[in-house]
């Protein structure tokens, strides 16, 4: 390459560079970051209302401007047919365009969910900023806003804290699943039925917005998991709550640690079984025109506490704990079994295995799928297993008690 | 001093043809003549010498002709003392000596201090006086008979102060070429190690040695590479940057094709790589040619550390490459483009310290960067004594009282000095000049297309590096060419033991010079 070449290579670069004209960029302050979305029917208007929690960056906790004390969110509302519009003409009220693509949570009102959510998706998978792996929870006994206004103590983000929330009770309790946007659409549009994570308010949703809630130990007014709330063609029916909610989980094969009481001769309840690593796997087949579920659930729990007597160090007592552990686990099951039965709703996604499996007799089944489900059969195997008592084997308590 | 000797005679007979002086007269038979023409040559200037004898009974008059400073005094009062000796030994024996008998003693006798030889001509009596030699002209003889006597101050074998290493020689090159040809030769005691030497400059004149270890080296390099080498005509070679800028290949390319060092064992190793050495008079710095990119990013010590931590430190070092050349471009893309890339809590925490900071990122950057550049060249420029003084205060009190005042953000000052710090990781300095240069030009291309930009313009420079040859060799051997050979020593350093064959500088397919010779044969014991 001569002097002059490379001179009009350099200068044809440095002319097509500014054509791109910066495009797309963006300025870190000039944007408005949102971390949560709520969005809440209008009964009245059939609009959505779509509230939008801003991450307000001078009063973050790693911010030493004088704005530190403020609450670490801002919320604006917006109002309009559709998701999009709301959220451009949400910029009536912010300074800065808003930015989704860091959008942890997604909140559905109850009023929402009870009147169908299966149309408000598309922009989640449209749109390139919005992300299909944020959190999803419907809002037990309020609207959506409500819950976006809550401020938490320790996370700074409500919206954080509430996914962290789900989070951290899905990996040791397992009445909830951590649930994307991408699993919901995967529902709407698998065969079968879905369940979303609830939160519900406890105490009062007004004093909930106010910093000076943040201001005590205890919190008046705060946000708790609250089981799962069953949907059936995009419309919520019914919310599960406790070992329904567990056993569903289980049947989804998403318990990853949870505790179950068990009884001991002495007393009700009184082992407590940590129950560290559970399979389920299903298998579906048709018995005279009916569906037969086959699961087989495979877990095994470590003793985590005793506060009654029980020979620990007897291989007959562990095995009357699995046992139990086996029983204990499949009335869960059941329970939510039936109740889904009862709501003819597959939340299981029996339907998709049955399609995987079988498609042609799957082809026939497709429209009546409700019925036929509520008339299924459960084949529960449950494989209990024990794997260790903890650091000792007999608890003080003497023999007896 | 006899390889000085040595040196010195073959310059002056390589440079003899080369002399382009007019008024070229012959030495004249009346020494009173030639030392006028001397004179006035010189322009009567103070520091040459002229002793004149009379030896025999005033039968033979003789004169010795020197420079003082570049002479070295011992050696011309010895070299004068052989004709003195001349005298005591015919004392009273010969009442007159022709001037050929005079002549004949000296060239049989007396010059036993070096090698010498005969001028016949004012210039090459010049070129010799001017190298430090002692002229003996003898009254009535059209001749003179010159013996190397160079010397004069230099500065003593110290240690490496621009590549230095934790574990090896200390010895680093001194401006003489002498010396550091000596130096070499102590590493490598081998008969095929050869010399070349030539004088460049119109008028500086300055000794050129060309080293290579015969039969390791590529011939058809060597003789490429000297063919280059006759063909400069300048006026001046004041340092070996100007043979390197001269010779390169590919002049337009902001990387550099020559290698320098000032470490003698880092020229050994080399050498016994098949490289050519190039030595200039004057300067500590030996060119190495032909080099590869991934050259300029391994040290001596590498061999000298054990092969698990040298190979780490190698690819550290390749991980500085990429951040000194990539930092901040990609931190001003992500910020401006790709938000989404970053993990939320860090996004909040860079919004927050961004919050107030009235430039753009890209504007915070190269400001930023002007920055550290300024503080780095005046604590280069600066006396030593306070150099490093102002640039340690300079960058403590410019990043945080930026950051205080709200000018440019914390985050910001990290990566612009892990950028900095991480460019000084780059062993050899000119390539670490010239990332610190492009590094400003991606952080343009940052600026206006984010990292799609940054992509193509990587695209754009490996397939520019990949064009680059050094002597005929590809650049970016062994990865493209591709020589899995050559893999067990670029990223990282195989244990000695492994390395069985020679490093290939040249691929079979696609080269115009000679099959790689160095590569089927065992490596030598030195590495």
């Amino acid at each position: 390459m001569n002097a002059k070449g490379l001179l009009r290579l350099i200068a044809i670069a440095v002319i097509l560079m500014p054509l791109g004209g910066c495009w797309n960029s963006r300025e870190l302050n000039e944007l408005a970051v949102v971390s949560g979305i709520g969005m809440d029917l209008v009964p009245e208007t059939d609009e959505y209302r779509v509230t939008f929690q801003l991450v307000n960056p001078t009063s973050t906790a790693t911010s030493a401007s004088p704005g530190s004390g403020k609450p670490g969110v801002v919320v604006v509302s917006a109002t309009d047919k559709t998701m999009f519009g709301a959220l451009r003409r949400a910029s009536k009220h912010v300074t800065r365009q808003l930015f989704f693509a860091h959008t942890q949570l997604i909140v559905l009102g109850e009023s929402l969910a009870r009147s169908g959510i299966n149309d408000v998706f598309d922009i989640f998978e449209r749109s390139h900023e919005l992300r299909l792996n944020s959190a999803i929870l419907v809002a037990r006994g309020s609207d959506a806003a409500s819950v976006m206004k809550l401020l938490t103590a320790v996370e700074s983000l409500p919206a954080l804290g509430l996914v962290k929330k789900t989070q951290n009770t899905s990996r040791v309790w397992g009445e909830n699943r951590t649930i994307s946007v991408f699993d919901v659409i995967k529902g709407i549009t698998g065969e079968g039925d879905l369940t979303i994570n609830a939160v519900k308010i406890n105490g009062d949703a007004e004093e909930g917005k106010k910093n000076s809630n943040l201001e005590q130990s205890e919190t008046p007014t705060k946000t708790m998991m609250n089981g799962l709330g069953v949907f059936r063609q995009g419309k919520l029916l019914y919310w599960m709550k406790d070992s329904e909610a567990r056993g569903t989980e289980w049947l989804l094969d998403k318990i990853e640690e949870t505790v179950i009481n068990i009884d001991s001769e002495y007393k009700k309840e009184s082992i407590a079984v940590n129950v560290i690593y559970s399979r389920t796997e299903v298998r579906t087949s048709m018995e005279g025109g009916l569906p037969v579920f086959h699961v087989t659930i495979a877990e095994e729990g470590s003793v985590n506490e005793t506060d009654s007597f029980v020979d620990l160090g007897n291989r007959e007592e562990i095995l009357k704990l699995e046992r139990e552990l086996e029983k204990q686990t499949r009335d869960e099951v059941m329970q939510a079994f039936q109740k889904a039965q009862e709501l003819e709703s597959d939340i299981f996604n029996f339907g998709n295995e049955l399609k995987r499996k079988n498609p042609q007799v799957w082809a026939t089944l497709d429209k009546d799928w409700g019925r036929l489900f509520a008339q299924g059969r459960l084949d529960l195997h449950i494989k209990g297993y024990i794997r260790s008592t903890g650091m000792s084997l007999k608890p003080y308590i003497p023999e007896g008690k | 001093m006899d390889n000085r000797t040595q040196q010195s005679a073959d310059a002056a007979q390589t440079a003899g043809s080369t002399s382009q002086q007019a008024n070229n007269s012959p030495i004249s038979t009346q020494l009173e003549e030639t030392i006028r023409a001397i004179q006035a040559r010189l322009g009567n200037s103070p520091d040459l010498v002229v002793r004149t004898y009379d030896l025999i009974n005033r039968s033979a008059r003789v004169a010795a002709v020197y420079m003082t400073g570049i002479t070295d005094r011992g050696m011309v009062e010895d070299f004068i003392s052989h004709v003195m000796s001349f005298q005591a030994l015919n004392d009273g024996a010969m009442l007159a000596v022709t001037p050929e008998e005079v002549h004949s003693y000296i060239k049989e006798n007396a010059l036993s201090i070096g090698k010498e030889k005969l001028v016949k001509d004012i210039n090459g009596l010049l070129e010799a006086l001017l190298s430090g030699d002692t002229v003996i002209l003898i009254n009535g003889l059209g001749e003179g008979v010159s013996g190397s006597t160079c010397g004069g101050e230099v500065r003593p074998v110290t240690e490496a102060g621009t590549q230095v290493a934790i574990r090896g020689s200390k010895e680093s090159f001194t401006e003489t070429i002498s010396t550091n040809i000596a130096l070499v030769r102590k590493i490598i005691k081998n008969p095929d190690l050869w010399t070349e030497t030539m004088k460049l400059g119109d008028i500086t004149h300055t000794d050129i040695t060309i080293m290579y270890i015969h039969g390791v080296a590529d011939e058809e390099t060597i003789k490429v590479f000297k063919k280059k080498l006759q063909e400069i005509k300048v006026d001046s070679i004041l340092e070996s940057g100007y043979i390197e800028q001269i010779v390169e290949d590919n002049k337009y390319s902001p990387f550099p094709t020559l290698y320098n060092t000032e470490r003698p064992d880092s020229v050994a190793g080399n050498l016994l790589d098949g490289r050519i050495a190039i030595f200039v008079d004057g300067t500590p710095f030996v060119l190495i040619a032909p080099t590869t990119f991934f050259m300029f990013f391994h040290t001596v010590e590498d061999y000298y550390q054990r092969y698990d931590i040298s190979s780490l430190i190698r690819m550290l070092r390749f991980v500085c490459l990429i951040i000194s050349m990539y930092g901040p471009a990609i931190f001003v893309a992500a910020l401006n483009f790709h938000q989404e890339m970053i993990p939320t809590p860090l996004l909040i925490n860079l919004a927050s310290q961004r919050e107030g900071v009235p430039f753009p990122a890209f504007v915070e950057a190269v400001m930023m960067e002007i920055t550290f550049e300024i503080i780095r060249e005046a604590g280069v420029r600066m006396p030593s004594p306070i150099g490093q003084t102002v640039s340690i205060i300079g960058g403590l009190v410019l990043g945080t009282a930026a950051v205080q005042a709200g000018i440019v953000s914390p985050a910001m000052v990290i990566v612009v000095s892990l950028t900095g710090i991480s460019s000084f990781a780059t062993p050899a300095f000119n390539m670490a000049l010239s990332i610190r240069m492009l590094r400003f030009v991606i952080m343009g291309i940052a600026a206006f297309m984010g990292l799609y930009g940054i992509a193509i313009f990587t695209i754009m420079l490996i397939a520019h590096l990949c064009s680059l040859r050094s002597l005929g060799v590809p650049y970016m051997i062994p990865m493209g060419p591709f020589v899995p050979e050559n893999l067990k020593d670029t990223f990282i350093r195989s244990p000695i033991s492994f390395m069985k064959l020679r490093k290939r500088l040249q691929t079979n397919t696609g080269s115009t010079s000679a099959s790689p010779k160095g590569a089927s044969k065992r490596k030598s014991d030195e590495r």
